[in-house]
């Protein structure tokens, strides 16, 4: 490592920030960051060494089976009890914070009872079967035996219509599982993270609700209390579950104090081992007292809800949580230094980023290098609209340029009255080129969800990152329980059936409605009516599939845990992930989106207005993947105007894409009776569909990537500089037209170097606020160091790109992933 | 036959001296660590490559 030698001036000045941050960080930090076993599929395969946990879905299965006359959120309250109780734990040298979904470091979780299409899947992956394999391929064929038929989603698809249900895991249009043993749940923070209660209060508060209830079925006969018998049945397991975390907890103090009192020699760490055994004896039983105590008991949270369901997401927002905590240890009352304090949220930020799970092909394609969107929302405004920033704020974006993780990544809530100090710490972490914070119009984003879900100002002002983009509240009925973004649409597909009489010519089937034979098309009105038919039919498949399964989920999987820190079950009884009590937040996540804009705007321009080409010779390029046509494919390309220049030709006709959506958004409800308005955004969803899609009018061909964010411009497509970028993102409404954007941007680092380079990028941001965009995201790495990175990969194990909503280490996404990131247009700015 | 509760990794509960935890340490390619999982002291531990064999009798 010659980058040894050099001080920490000229390691900044070369930007090697990764052998920086090793220079600045402690001993711990640096031990913990690089005994990481990175659960994060290279590409779309795990890394050697990375081998599936028997343990959990072993314990669970057994007791599922043992106690098969229990209701179902009582049998999986016992049956996650059971995996608390007897999972192997560790603690890791130099560690603080406790919980691991896993029973070693180098495992990763198996949700068994999720949907037994990915359990055959699972049985064949090679590389991941612990040894000895025989035995282990014999356990999971058994487990898999057991499972096969009464899964969450083998629960769902008997009830679904066949042909949706056909449809919606063809893999064509939808990405995405309809049930919450995927996906990710928001949580209900304003009510177990203020420091007011946790589990012992939580569980005097069910016995006061049961006692009321027994009392009233032991009462005067009526209609009114029979709904009560499964509540208390729910409350129960709610409490078999709170109870069983503590002991879990309370298995980590133990072992902490073994290894204190009879392995450890260093009085140092002993002393730390001690600490840990009594934050791991307070948290979650009752509330935290000091910082160390509030990230335990966060992270305590977060494991457990990964014990429950394959949560591929980590709605949060640690510095608004354990801000006050920050303050009293490090400000007021002085028990702990900046420094410890900094190595506590270190390892906070990793031990989220060593969780992992088994997940299908398509999901490891379409979350390349990562586990799941970690997206941490840090920044925003408090609920009477102050700003919301403190040190702890600032503590986390430090810790994460000393650690520089892919994730979790943070999203910031810009508002005007944020602090200069932060925003140059937000600023320093782009530069070093983390690829995030990714940066939130909090103002924008605030009225958004008061317009399309109807929160109460105080409550959107509460707003977390639901997985990648789309904010949610975390009240009691605001916060949403399960993936309602599993209407994720492959959007691509809406031009692409338009132009096809709905038929898919990748998959050999009829998938849309027959809107038409295209050929025959005489104007562009024709086009767009069969443009909006496919769209709603996408949409409507979508939304009808993830309903069903939405409403049927209490029964067919059931939450225990989940419920046992969501206020509205406490007080009902009710399953969390039941519609009733939640007000709505659902959103269609619209992938591949501005193909549509570009390919309806080319065939506008050289069809309809200069009869350059007939809709026949389209459809038959088109249907030829353009291979004999590629004179004519280039002029599609280079012929047709592309959005992202500030051009009204095309920026139209995405605004009238948009607001047919948006009309259509109002239609559709969710189970809450809420809108479903649409969110353009791909995580490497444009890589994952590249063979999917079809060839379409802006010139791709099958096999092509396609663009990479939700209104990013296609990449290289835009000439006309950043600030054209921005105009024509500008000209979307960013309330009304949907739920959020994506627009990523790539900056030249030499450029934003130094003082200058901060004040060119507040200037381009100001802008950017101005015109009313509700996100944007940089890469700020430079193309000579991703090609060097290509070329040497060994040499770059740790640089850090943003692929679309998440970051991800270079190295580990596709050359595919790679190439589209270096192909994005570098903005100069000034 | 020797059995959990006579091995130096074993470390009962001290509400219930028939359960307790067999604690080991692990050094993997990457980090180290103390891993413990719940046994019964009773359980036979004949074909454990990790029994060590206490030298005091467990308290």
């Amino acid at each position: 490592m010659a980058e040894g030698a050099l001080n920490a001036a000229e390691l900044e000045n070369k930007q090697e920030w990764w052998w920086l941050a090793e220079k600045k960080r402690s001993n711990r930090l640096d031990y913990l960051r690089k005994s990481v076993w990175k659960k994060g599929a290279l590409g779309g395969n795990y890394a050697p060494g990375i081998k599936l946990d028997l343990e959990i879905p072993t314990l669970f299965t057994d007791m599922w089976n043992f106690w098969k006359f229990d209701p179902v959120m009582m049998r999986r309250a016992k049956a996650l009890a059971h995996v608390l109780d007897n999972i192997t734990i560790f603690i890791t040298d130099h560690s603080q914070i406790m919980g691991y979904l896993g029973s070693a470091p180098h495992t990763i979780g198996w949700r068994v009872d999720g949907a037994s299409i990915v359990n055959e899947e699972l049985y064949n992956e090679p590389g991941i079967i612990p040894e000895p394999e025989d035995e282990s391929l014999k356990k999971i064929a058994d487990l898999n035996a057991y499972w096969g038929g009464q899964t969450a989603v083998d629960k769902l698809a008997r009830i679904l219509d066949p042909e949706d249900a056909v449809k919606f895991l063809s893999g064509a249009i939808g990405w995405g599982a309809p049930t919450s043993a995927y996906g990710y749940s928001g949580k209900n923070y304003e009510y177990f993270m203020t420091g007011e209660r946790a589990f012992e209060d939580i569980i005097a508060e069910i016995d006061r609700n049961i006692e009321k209830a027994e009392d009233k079925t032991i009462g005067t006969p009526g209609p009114d209390i029979l709904p009560l018998y499964d509540r208390m049945q729910n409350w129960e397991a709610m409490k078999v579950i709170l109870k069983a975390a503590i002991r879990y907890a309370g298995r980590y103090a133990r072992l902490a104090r073994i290894i204190a009192e009879n392995y450890e020699t260093d009085p140092k760490r002993r002393e730390d081992l001690l600490k840990v055994a009594d934050t791991c004896g307070h948290v979650p039983a009752h509330p935290p007292r000091n910082l160390h105590e509030s990230l335990q008991y966060d992270h305590f949270i977060q494991i457990l809800a990964r014990f429950e369901a394959h949560e591929g997401a980590w709605p949060a927002r640690p510095d608004y949580y354990h801000g006050p905590y920050y303050d009293k240890d490090v400000n007021r009352e002085k028990n702990i230094t900046k420094e410890e304090a900094l190595d506590l949220i270190g390892e906070f930020l990793i031990r989220a980023y060593e969780v992992g799970g088994f997940g299908p092909r398509w999901a490891r394609e379409g979350l390349q290098g990562i586990t799941g969107t970690w997206v941490w929302t840090l920044g925003g405004v408090n609920k009477d609209g102050s700003d919301a920033c403190n040190d702890m704020t600032r503590a986390l974006l430090q810790a994460a340029r000393l650690v520089r993780v892919a994730n979790p990544t943070f999203a910031f809530r810009w508002h005007p009255g944020v602090r200069e100090d932060v925003m140059r710490e937000v600023f320093e972490c782009i530069r070093q080129g983390l690829g995030y914070p990714s940066i939130r119009n909090d103002p924008v984003l605030v009225e958004n969800a008061m317009y399309w879900h109807g929160h109460p100002l105080e409550e959107a002002r509460t707003w977390v990152h639901q997985a990648c983009m789309s904010p949610c509240p975390t009240t009691k009925h605001g916060f949403q329980p399960m993936r309602m973004a599993s209407a994720t649409a492959n959007c691509a597909k809406i031009i692409e059936y338009a132009l096809h009489n709905g038929y898919d010519h990748v998959v050999n089937m009829q998938m849309g409605p027959k809107t038409g034979d295209a050929r025959k098309f005489t104007d562009f009105e024709q086009l767009f009516a069969a443009w909006a038919r496919q769209m709603e039919w996408i949409f409507n498949t979508l939304v009808r599939t993830v309903n069903l399964g939405r409403y049927k989920d209490s029964e067919f999987y059931g939450r225990p845990f989940l419920s046992a820190i969501s206020e509205r079950s406490i007080e009902t009884g009710i399953d969390a992930v039941s519609p009733i009590g939640e007000r709505g937040n659902a959103w269609i996540t619209a992938f591949t989106w501005v193909e549509n804009a570009d390919s309806l705007a080319a065939i506008k321009k050289l069809v309809f207005d200069e009869k350059k080409y007939t809709m026949d010779s389209l459809v038959t390029a088109l249907e030829a993947n353009w291979e004999g046509y590629e004179e004519m494919r280039l002029d599609f390309v280079r012929g047709a105007p592309k959005w992202g220049n500030d051009d009204d030709y095309v920026d139209s006709v995405m605004i009238r894409c948009l607001e047919e959506c948006a009309r259509h958004s109002h239609e559709i409800k969710c189970p809450c009776g809420n809108n479903w308005p649409i969110l353009p955004e791909n995580v490497s969803g444009n890589i994952h569909y590249a063979n999917i899609v079809g060839a379409l009018p802006n010139g791709r061909r099958l096999g092509d990537a396609l663009y990479d964010g939700g209104i990013s411009p296609g990449p290289g497509l835009d000439k006309k500089g950043p600030t054209a970028v921005l105009k024509s993102c500008g000209k979307i409404d960013h309330v009304h037209h949907g739920r959020a954007f994506l627009l990523n941007q790539r900056l030249s680092p030499t450029q934003l170097s130094g003082e200058k380079g901060y004040q060119l990028w507040m200037s381009y941001l100001k802008t950017w606020a101005d015109l009313g965009l509700d996100h944007v995201q940089f890469n700020m790495v430079s193309d000579a160091t991703l090609r060097s990175a290509q070329r040497d990969p060994e040499k770059y194990p740790e640089l850090i790109v943003r692929v679309a909503g998440y970051s991800a280490h270079f190295v580990d996404i596709s050359r595919k992933t790679q190439d589209n990131i270096i192909q994005r247009t570098v903005q100069g700015l000034g | 036959m020797p059995v959990c509760q006579e091995c130096r990794k074993f470390y009962p509960l001290e509400n219930n001296r028939k359960q307790g935890d067999c604690v080991q340490r692990v050094v993997d390619p990457r980090q180290a660590y103390y891993k413990a999982k719940p046994v019964s002291a009773e359980k036979d531990a004949s074909a454990c490559g990790e029994f060590e064999k206490r030298q005091s009798v467990l308290k």
